[in-house]
């Protein structure tokens, strides 16, 4: 199979070892992965902030550039989601589309189409697990606690496969970060107030490290987490997936 | 770059304790309703036949009302229709002044804060008593709901208390709730006896039979309906379901998902007057409702049933109370209800979402809650609403990602930012300044470091 | 055109789409393997008190001695002995208030909340609700797993056809600084006693 990684802009301008990571760990398990260049946007922060005419363009462009792979790849469960959910909207009647049935977060990816079922890095530390939104509600990467469904964590699964890491998670345990794009620019206090009660909450397990599966949430709570002289850290779960390979 | 909601939110955050304490309070009705959720085995099938069953109902609801008002005045209620709010309240008013009613007594109904029914009738010499205990108690302090099933949530047993001191002459400075409880209980105790009409609202209305269902905890409803004279009943066209077999799926879900009981003390079905009281009446509004059906995009909010659990989960809304949102029903459904009411006067309240969809998986009828938001946004440049400053930035990144040696400048010179002096990131016209430390941008993007992994 | 096909017309020529009714004989409600100790389980819960009658027990006696300092007890029951007032004969509703006890009769329980299923059966219902403290005879016989048996089987008395309740222990509030109080408008106390068939 041929996998097209697709590496968000904001992986790219300020968290580029994720995507190295995502190489790497990919090519690591013999994958034949390509990064078609000129990448950029997906389109999600206009359209969530509700302009999503904005986004049809580059849509357009996401489809031209990866319509030949088997699947895309992306370490971002929100950019996964909204293309998945979204671009046969805004493509109906303009332009084919195909990558909405191809794209997957690579924690999907990995899970459940690979099936990874041997070691992999090396992470004696404990990390305090972060269940972004959009992986839980619309990727189902893991049982929303809402819902009365046997409860399951794809992200857990896998962070399972690594050496000497201790998991946990906190309490709400998916409870929004408050990040929500836009919404941390137009509601800062609301989307502060959250980031700090999230960053509390995973600080409380007694964890050094907060992962999970999208730099945007872990991006807003590392602002967050400096900003209130807080020294937790942060790696998306590839980063310690693919830790020490 | 503000909302009215976002400047509201701003200063509710203002009172750290009060803030927290409104987050734990209404975090802990969505762990009770997550323990009876996981309690029942079929809850999420109940929750796909709720939302299957409303969606038939409100797509054959002409003649769902037909049969509910046909079997109603079979019962020997009379039946009216309120096409608006004015209508409503001067129908009540109508029935009202013919019975010489003074005073009447009334349990909870969001329909006739809806209406404004309360002002208009006092307007008219009509006194109004609100019998559940949190409608009186904000009744008595002036001030409006801000939570759809607590209502005076935002109050501590303090403020309760100095209020009953000044309006009902409790005992200075005893300020613990079960006496305060008492007080309200003789107090209102007075009303019912006195009062010359009872006004309930309609948790449901049943099509097969012609019953009014009114779920409460305290019993009000049925004290305000056994002692005066008359009742009415007022109900929006939505709450109509065909039968009792759907019924049962409604009542199990209701408190379950609403205060995490496993039922409401009371479920009164009232299917005809009193036999030692005048008529019964039961008045059903559209009041938009016969349009809101037609919004091929928004029309599933009429499936609501007023539990109030996507408040409770909302974290938006546990950080900013039900006063910053300028609906009168507020989270993530005010949200919805507030656009199809009034799409200009509520577009404020549309920020208030980061799209998490937590209400989504809550909701026992399965409202597309956070799903409707996202299309609401997308409508806001149309209804003249869009916030500027965001419509610029979002152009501002179509101009920058749509153009890939501009982007690549940019993420090349990224980096630059990190020497900047601290006055030139931190400032008013950076929001994300606000609450985060700025980021340090690398030295190289993945599109430039690929180059040399590929080697 | 009266309001009622102005409303109803304009409803329906705004329908865009038709959903069909699902089946709801498939749905697999919570159903105990005893639903009398779930009832009894439940009825604990919601703040009620609840006694097993023995057979050829003085109900009377027994009420007296749960309430001892009742004065004014009311009742239409036939059983009912120290009944001091009568709702049915009542001059009105608010003369019935200062009832103590209130003692109705219940037509069957719903294990998995303690409902009681209490159709109207006098004149005046203020009798269940004004009560200070209620006195709810039932026959331990009839209770029903859930509210979907329940709700195949409730009925409205034949003479008093208007009204009917569901009732789960006393009247309670907590909008009060969330603190959970019984007795707020209607019976501070429920008391069921299970009778034997």
């Amino acid at each position: 199979m041929k996998i097209g990684l697709f590496i968000p802009c904001y992986v790219d301008a300020v968290y580029p070892e994720v995507g190295v990571a995502t190489y790497k760990l990919l090519r690591h398990l013999n994958l034949d992965v390509t990064y078609p260049l000129k990448q950029t946007c997906c389109g999600q922060p206009m359209a969530n902030a509700g302009f999503e005419n904005e986004a049809v363009p580059l849509a357009e462009k996401f489809e031209d550039k990866f319509k030949e792979f088997d699947y895309v790849v992306a370490p971002s469960v929100s950019c996964t989601a909204f293309i998945k959910l979204n671009y046969p909207r805004l493509l109906k009647g303009k332009h084919e589309c195909q990558t909405s049935d191809k794209i997957m977060d690579v924690v999907e990816f990995l899970h459940d189409v690979v099936k990874v079922n041997q070691p992999l890095g090396t992470f004696p530390h404990k990390v305090s697990l972060h269940n972004s939104c959009h992986g839980v509600r619309e990727l189902g990467l893991s049982s929303p606690s809402e819902e009365h469904v046997a409860p399951f964590n794809k992200i857990k699964d896998l962070l399972q496969l690594v050496q000497g890491i201790d998991v946990v998670e906190p309490d709400r345990p998916d409870e929004c970060c408050g990040f929500g794009g836009m919404f941390s620019v137009e509601e800062t206090a609301v989307s502060t107030q959250m980031g700090i009660d999230k960053v509390e909450r995973h600080i409380a397990t007694g964890a050094k490290y907060i992962t999970g599966a999208d730099c945007s949430c872990l991006m807003h709570m590392a602002g967050i987490a400096r900003k209130q002289g807080k020294d937790i850290q942060f790696k998306h779960v590839i980063e310690i997936l693919a830790s020490g390979l | 770059m503000s909302t009215s909601h976002s400047k509201a939110a701003k200063e509710f955050l203002k009172n750290q304790e009060y803030a927290k304490w409104h987050d734990a309070t209404f975090w802990s009705v969505r762990t009770k309703r997550d323990k009876m959720a996981y309690g029942l085995e079929e809850w999420e099938q109940l929750r796909e036949k709720a939302s299957a069953i409303k969606r038939h109902t409100l797509t054959h609801l002409d003649e769902y009302l037909d049969q509910f008002a046909t079997n109603a005045e079979k019962n020997g209620v009379i039946v009216h229709w309120a096409k608006d709010a004015n209508e409503f309240n001067e129908i009540v008013y109508d029935i009202l002044s013919s019975h010489h009613v003074k005073k009447m007594v009334k349990s909870k109904s969001m329909l006739t804060e809806e209406c404004e029914m309360n002002p208009y009738l006092e307007a008219r010499g009509i006194e109004v008593v609100e019998t559940d205990l949190g409608e009186r108690i904000i009744q008595l302090k002036s001030q409006k709901p801000s939570h759809i099933v607590m209502p005076a949530i935002h109050l501590n047993h303090n403020d309760v208390g100095e209020l009953f001191e000044e309006k009902l002459n409790s005992e200075k400075g005893n300020h613990d709730p079960t006496y305060l409880t008492y007080c309200a209980r003789l107090s209102l105790r007075n009303e019912f006896l006195t009062a010359d009409a009872g006004m309930t609202g309609a948790n449901f209305g049943i099509a097969e039979t012609g019953d009014i269902v009114v779920c409460t905890n305290e019993g009000n409803a049925d004290m305000s309906t056994s002692c005066p004279k008359l009742h009415i009943a007022a109900i929006g066209l939505e709450k109509v379901i065909p039968n009792y077999d759907c019924l049962a799926v409604f009542q199990r879900m209701l408190c379950r998902a609403g205060t995490g009981q496993p039922t409401t003390t009371y479920t009164s079905h009232f299917r005809k007057a009193r036999p030692t009281a005048d008529n019964m009446h039961i008045i059903l509004v559209d009041n938009g409702r016969s349009e809101w059906i037609g919004n091929p995009t928004h029309w599933e909010s009429l499936k609501c049933i007023r539990c109030g659990s996507c408040m409770n989960t909302c974290p938006v809304y546990r950080r900013s109370g039900g006063y910053s949102y300028s609906y009168f029903i507020p989270g993530p459904i005010g949200i919805n209800l507030g656009m199809l009411r009034d799409s200009k006067k509520h577009s404020g309240n549309v920020s208030a979402c980061t799209l998490c969809n937590s209400c989504q998986s809550v909701c026992p009828v399965k409202v597309n809650l956070g799903d409707q938001i996202y299309l609401w946004r997308q409508q806001l440049d149309e209804f003249g609403t869009a916030n500027p400053q965001k419509k610029l930035m979002c152009k501002g990144m179509t101009v920058l990602y749509n153009h890939s040696w501009l982007y690549n400048l940019a993420t090349g010179m990224a980096s630059w930012a990190n020497i900047l002096p601290s006055f030139v990131l931190n400032n008013g016209l950076n929001p994300w300044a606000e609450g985060h430390k700025m980021m340090q941008f690398p030295k190289k993007p993945f599109h430039e470091l690929i180059k040399e992994l590929d080697k | 055109m009266s309001n009622k096909e102005d409303i109803l017309k304009k409803y329906r020529s705004n329908i865009h789409e038709r959903f069909e009714m699902p089946d709801l004989s498939d749905i697999t409600p919570i159903t105990y393997k005893d639903p009398l100790s779930q009832f009894i389980e439940m009825s604990k819960n919601v703040g009620g008190n609840i006694i097993e009658v023995k057979e050829n027990q003085d109900i009377n006696a027994l009420v007296k001695e749960l309430y001892p300092d009742a004065k004014e007890i009311a009742s239409n029951l036939s059983e009912i002995t120290i009944a001091t007032r009568n709702p049915d004969t009542i001059e009105n509703a608010q003369a019935l208030n200062g009832t103590d006890v209130g003692i109705i009769r219940g037509m069957f329980g719903v294990a998995e909340n303690g409902c009681i299923w209490i159709p109207q059966q006098m004149k005046e219902k203020a009798v269940c609700f004004i009560s200070e403290n209620i006195v709810i005879l039932l026959r331990k016989s009839q209770i029903v797993n859930n509210m979907h048996e329940a709700y195949k089987q409730i009925a409205f008395d034949s003479k008093y056809d208007g009204y009917g309740t569901f009732i789960s222990g006393p009247s309670k509030t907590a909008d009060i600084a969330q603190v959970l109080v019984m007795g707020a408008q209607a019976a501070r106390s429920v008391t069921i006693l299970l009778m034997p068939d």
